[in-house]
């Protein structure tokens, strides 16, 4: 008596959202397992980490401030970061691309921002830094369109370089770096909060940052962009077969530069947005999102509404942590790094049993 | 006692979600016999067969080997149970020998690869009497070189009973010839063959007897002496079916596209199309015969605008085409559909669904930003009615059509964009017999309407039917061009091979060059002054 596996033809939406629903669950009770050994009580830390510290507390709205600024820049990262893998372009260097847009924001706040009224000087940040990330992404395009270099080695590399250089900015005092502070003798980077921070629309003491309902009319557009335009229907023919693409009169290499040009200005938008908020530069200042972005884009299937609410749950994961690590010393925020993994190794394998079952062989048949 | 038969198969079922694939097939192989498997696209051949050689289980059912029940759940096991399959696409690493892609299967093969495997293989194919050179790589070997090597593999692995799925597919009518001897040669040394083939031809010709399948379900097994083809067809199609294919006096019009010297180069550098001349006028059908890889696929890629021309002319009702981007050259009305090897590769996008890929020519065509899905949803409509495509809905993606709906889902939306000029390639590669009598009809349809088709086939039996002209390609030169109801299939075939030229068969009129041609003289004089230089 053996299995074996069969296809399925197609999988009922209930039975979907049960086997996702069932991979979570599964890794919430893999990790409890893990906390038990470190003799943490799961359920305290659950709660606590998925109220994120919010209940019972006198300033849940800071709280959910604070969760927002991790949302909306995996979020945006995320639907750009799909706009490219539509298309089988393979941009992993969302990392770098972030880090370039946060530079050139910087750059713009900095040397612009004692000058500009603070709305023109956050428009131009965000110009900047889609023009800065718009080029470092379209950089490797241009190189993959004319020479056919392999664009996820050429964007993995470029993500190193960026942060060097970004590395290298925060750490070297001198003269001509601005993006230190002066008075400092140790070198630590600017702030410029006072200088340029996007303003938040006041409910109560909630304060909604602009930022994320200009994330979620991003999303939007993007979404219309790849579902209903010309645009979004190149794309979509082009990352199937580039032949066909080419067959059907289409300009491959015009729309390949393009498509990477427009993927990578809206993770250099992201980048303005969180520098925007945090008011200064840092060396982590991605929070890895441009790694993160690649899981949630797969994880939602490139579909952008459902990228929003994967990011929701991946930005709780993240923010729930930090957290609850203040009443959990012993659980550091590395723990939702690992229950991340743990949770994309699990919904990859309900995807599994989405696509197939396992029946037992019959035997007999007989006449 | 009953008789002993090399295989047999009761009861078989095998289902793949909803689609049941197998029904309660009951199937025997006699020793040393050869059996044909016939059936049209999807009625569940290939499948049957990968359950005799592992790839799949049967859901239900009993497999037989010799007499003992046996179960086969791995291709391992088929092999050690002396079954050998040559698959359609062949399973071979491009980047080895002829030798290691043997011996990376081999049981106790042992770590290191020592010199002697060569000597080896080489010995065992001459035992057999193949004539394989065990150093040659793959992906420099012929089509009909790699399926010889298949059939070696096997062998080699001691396969009692061989199965080819569709093995002919790809090869040449002396290709075929030449195959057919040697599994004539293996039968009478005691094995066992089953040969899947569309071509009821091939079939009476080798076979001993018939299996036949329809839709999943077992119909009966015929010896083939006994039987004749327009029998074998009503088994297989469940109906009567009229095996001829009409040729429809059509008035011509005068040329809508002329050829002229056109010189191509391939993707290697090296000349593909060699100072060709031809021309198509409308309401005819030119059939372009000759071995594959003479040129046809970059002949068809030139005239759509897809591929650069070293040199020469091609006159679309007297505009040049030459340089124009492939846009261009759609909006003159110029279609040009190539079924690839692959039957995806070219002409449509597999993951979308058959609305986006009706709309893949014109989508640029309203105005503003956004697609207009609604009238390609209603093209689809239409040409899954009228050319009657299975599908589950409009929004199906492609590659999960049988190879006749996706071959029918192409020329459905070539015909649509109502051209003037027709180019296909291979447009029933693969196709079953209702299926390919189907794209008949359009084609002549689309002749009768006149339109000028170039059908670049690979049945001569069919372009002697069906075409009005046929020409013949030779290592990128053109043999001739002759009238098909004039011709033979010898002459072709010795014009294929380039024994036989009748390029200058009239004197008074090179062949390929119209006497009421639309060429002007400074459009050949420009030509030809660019040639020069």
């Amino acid at each position: 008596m053996g299995f074996h596996i069969v296809k399925r033809d197609s999988c009922p939406l209930w039975k979907k959202a049960l086997l996702y629903v069932i991979a979570v669950l599964a890794a919430l009770v893999l990790g409890g397992v893990l906390l038990l050994a470190m003799g943490v009580d799961p359920l305290a830390y659950y709660s606590r980490m998925f109220t994120m510290g919010m209940v019972g507390n006198k300033i849940a709205y800071k709280a959910f401030e604070n969760y927002l600024k991790v949302f909306v820049p995996l979020a945006l990262t995320s639907v750009a970061l799909s706009l490219a893998f539509k298309m089988r372009f393979w941009n992993i260097g969302g990392e770098g691309q972030f880090i370039m847009g946060s530079i050139a924001a910087a750059t713009v706040a900095l040397k612009l921002g004692p000058v500009l009224p603070s709305a023109i000087t956050l428009i131009l940040m965000c110009l900047a830094a889609m023009l800065a990330a718009g080029i470092y992404g379209a950089f490797v395009a241009v190189l993959k369109v004319k020479f056919g270099t392999n664009e996820t080695l050429m964007t993995l590399m470029l993500n190193y370089v960026a942060l060097y250089v970004l590395m290298f900015l925060g750490d070297r005092k001198a003269d001509w770096n601005f993006f230190l502070q002066e008075q400092s003798a140790r070198p630590v980077f600017q702030s410029f909060a006072d200088l340029a921070s996007f303003p938040k629309i006041m409910f109560g003491k909630f304060g909604l940052n602009i930022c994320v309902i200009l994330t979620f009319l991003v999303g939007t557009l993007v979404f219309v962009y790849l579902k209903y335009t010309k645009h979004g229907y190149e794309i979509s023919v082009v990352g199937d077969s580039a032949g066909t693409a080419h067959y059907a009169g289409m300009k491959v290499n015009a729309i390949v530069l393009r498509t990477v040009f427009l993927s990578a200005c809206l993770i250099g938008l992201a980048a303005a947005f969180k520098v925007g908020t945090a008011g200064v530069l840092s060396t982590a200042i991605t929070d890895d999102v441009g790694w993160t972005g690649i899981i949630v884009a797969w994880l939602s299937q490139l579909n952008t509404a459902v990228i929003f609410v994967v990011s929701a749950l991946i930005s709780m994961l993240h923010y729930g942590s930090v957290a609850a690590a203040a009443t959990f010393s012993k659980v550091d925020s590395s723990f939702a790094n690992m229950l991340q993994g743990v949770i994309l190794f699990l919904v990859f394998t309900a995807e599994f049993f989405i696509r197939f079952r396992v029946v037992r062989n019959k035997k007999g048949g007989k006449q | 006692m009953p008789e002993q038969y090399a295989i047999e198969m009761r009861g078989i079922t095998k289902t793949f979600g909803s689609v049941v694939a197998n029904n309660n097939i009951n199937l025997n192989l006699r020793q040393g016999e050869i059996l044909s498997l016939l059936g049209e696209n999807g009625s569940g051949k290939t499948t049957l067969m990968n359950m005799l050689s592992g790839i799949y289980a049967p859901d239900a059912g009993q497999i037989l080997v010799d007499g003992k029940p046996v179960t086969i759940s791995s291709p391992e096991d088929s092999k050690k149970l002396g079954i050998g399959m040559v698959h359609q696409h062949f399973k071979l690493v491009d980047v080895f020998s002829a030798a290691d892609n043997i011996w990376m299967g081999r049981e106790k093969s042992g770590f290191a690869l020592k010199g002697d495997r060569y000597d080896e293989i080489e010995a065992m194919a001459k035992k057999f009497g193949f004539d394989l050179d065990p150093r040659k790589k793959v992906r420099n070997m012929s089509v009909s070189e790699k399926q010889t090597l298949e059939i070696i593999k096997v062998l080699y692995y001691g396969a009692k009973v061989i199965i080819l799925d569709e093995p002919t597919a790809v090869l040449t009518v002396q290709e075929i010839d030449k195959l057919f001897a040697v599994l004539r040669r293996m039968k009478e040394e005691g094995h066992s063959i089953i040969i899947i083939t569309h071509k009821l031809n091939e079939v009476m010709d080798i076979s001993d007897r018939v299996a036949i399948l329809r839709k999943g379900e077992y119909i009966t097994t015929v010896n083939t002496a006994e039987t004749n083809e327009q029998e074998l067809t009503e088994w297989m199609v469940g109906r009567k079916i009229d095996l001829n294919i009409d040729r429809p006096v059509v008035e011509k019009t005068r040329p809508l596209l002329e050829i002229r010297d056109l010189t191509i180069k391939n993707d290697e550098g090296a000349v593909a199309i060699d100072k060709v001349n031809f021309y198509i006028r409308g309401g005819e059908i030119l059939g372009v015969a000759g071995i594959a890889g003479c040129g046809q696929k970059e002949l068809c890629e030139a005239i759509a605008g897809l591929r650069p021309i070293q040199s020469g002319l091609m006159i679309h009702k007297g505009d040049n085409i030459v340089g124009l981007p492939p846009k261009a050259i759609l909006e003159k009305g110029i279609s040009m559909s190539f079924i690839p090897e692959d039957r995806l590769g070219m002409g449509l996008a597999p993951s979308l669904s058959i609305t986006d890929n009706m709309i893949l020519k014109n989508y640029a065509a309203p105005k503003g930003p956004f697609v207009d899905r609604k009238s390609g949803r209603e093209d689809a409509q239409r040409v899954i009615e009228e050319l009657e495509v299975v599908t589950p809905s409009t929004e199906t993606p492609v590659r999960r059509l049988s190879g006749g709906n996706v071959q029918k889902v192409l020329l459905g939306r070539e015909i649509k964009a109502g051209p003037n000029v027709i180019v296909t390639a291979y447009p029933v590669r693969g196709l079953d017999i209702n299926s390919s009598y189907a794209i008949y009809d359009i084609l002549n349809q689309q002749k009768q309407d006149g339109v000028g088709i170039l059908f670049v086939g690979e049945d001569l039996d069919v372009m002697l039917a069906l075409c009005d002209k046929i020409m013949v390609l030779c290592h990128g030169r053109v043999m001739g061009v002759v009238h098909a109801h004039k011709t033979t299939k010898e002459e072709l075939g010795l014009m294929m091979t380039g024994a036989l030229d009748l390029t200058d068969k009239y004197e008074d009129k090179p062949a390929g060059i119209a006497r009421d041609t639309n060429i002007t003289e400074e459009q050949l004089k420009s030509a030809q002054e660019e040639g020069e230089n």
